[in-house]
C-alpha cells in the first residue's frame, strides 16, 4: 500500500486540498447563497486539516490547537454574521440566489 | 483508518456540492465534519475532534438548517438567466486549480520526507492542559480580542436582522 494512503503528511495535505477545491468549486458553480457559504464554510476547515497535520508532524500539536480555537472563534463570528447578511437580503428582495443581488439599488 | 476518515470526508463534501435539496446539503456537511473529526483523532488530538463536533458538526450546522427552514429556501431557485460559460468556466478553473495542487502534493519531496515520528520520541495524543498553557501563557490578548469578536459579531447579526432600532 503507498505511504501516502496511510496517513503520512502528503494524504492529509492531500485531503485538505481536495475538500479546498470542492468547496471552492460549489461557491463558484451554484447560486443559492447557503449553499455557497457552506462552500466557505468548507474552505475554511480545508485550512483546519492542514494546519493540524502540520502541527502534529512538526511537532507543535499544543500550539496548533490554539491557533485552530482561534479559527474556531472566526468561524463562529462569520457564520452569524454571514447568516444575518442571507437573512436581511431575503428581507429585502426576497430572494436567496446570488445571482438576483447585483444591483445596489433597493 | 484514515483511508476510511479520509473517504468520509470527501464523500460527505462532494454530496454538499452536487445536492439539489439545500436541507440534505446541510446532513452531508455534517458527514463531512464528523469525518474531519476523525481524522483529527488520528492525528492523536482529541481536543480538536471534540471542539469540531461541537462547535461545525453541532452549533453551524444547526444555525444553518434553521436559516434554510426560516426561508424555506429548501431547493435553489430558478435561474433569473442560462449562464452556462460561467459555470463551465468556474468548474473548469477549479479542475486544472485541483489537478495541479494534487499533482504538486503528490510529487513533493519535502512532504515525504516528514515521516510521523523522528526519532522515538512519540509526543502522545494532545492534552487540554497543553492547549490551555499554551493559549492564556502566550496568546493571552489573542483570547480576548476573539471574545471581543465574538461579541461584536453577536451585536452585528442582530443589528443586521432586525426590522426597526
Amino acid at each position: 500500500m503507498p505511504e501516502i494512503l496511510t496517513g503520512n503528511l502528503a494524504g492529509y495535505i492531500l485531503v485538505a486540498l481536495l475538500l479546498f477545491v470542492i468547496g471552492l468549486g460549489t461557491v463558484l458553480t451554484r447560486r443559492s447563497l447557503i449553499i455557497q457559504f457552506m462552500g466557505v464554510e468548507l474552505m475554511l476547515n480545508a485550512a483546519n486539516v492542514a494546519l493540524l497535520a502540520f502541527g502534529r508532524f512538526r511537532q507543535q500539536a499544543a500550539e496548533a490547537t490554539t491557533f485552530y480555537l482561534f479559527i474556531l472563534a472566526v468561524a463562529a463570528c462569520e457564520a452569524a454574521v454571514g447568516l444575518a447578511l442571507v437573512v436581511a437580503l431575503f428581507r429585502l428582495r426576497g430572494t436567496t440566489d446570488s445571482d438576483r443581488a447585483d444591483s445596489m439599488r433597493q | 483508518m484514515f483511508l476510511t476518515f479520509a473517504l468520509i470526508t470527501l464523500v460527505g463534501a462532494l454530496s454538499m456540492a452536487r445536492q439539489s435539496n439545500l436541507v440534505v446539503a446541510g446532513l452531508s456537511l455534517v458527514l463531512c465534519f464528523l469525518g474531519m473529526a476523525g481524522l483529527f483523532l488520528l492525528l492523536g488530538n482529541p481536543v480538536a475532534a471534540a471542539l469540531q463536533v461541537i462547535v461545525y458538526a453541532g452549533a453551524i450546522v444547526v444555525l444553518l438548517l434553521f436559516v434554510i427552514m426560516l426561508l424555506s429556501a429548501h431547493e435553489e431557485e430558478q435561474a433569473e438567466r442560462n449562464s452556462p460559460i460561467q459555470r463551465w468556466l468556474g468548474a473548469a478553473v477549479v479542475a486544472i486549480l485541483g489537478a495541479g495542487a494534487v499533482k504538486l502534493v503528490a510529487s513533493s519531496k519535502l512532504l515525504a520526507s516528514f515521516k510521523a515520528l523522528p526519532g522515538s520520541v512519540d509526543p502522545g495524543p494532545v492534552t487540554l492542559d497543553a492547549v490551555a498553557t499554551s493559549l492564556f501563557q502566550q496568546h493571552l490578548l489573542a483570547f480576548e480580542a476573539a471574545g471581543l469578536l465574538l461579541l461584536a459579531s453577536m451585536v452585528a447579526a442582530i443589528l443586521l436582522v432586525k426590522k426597526e432600532l
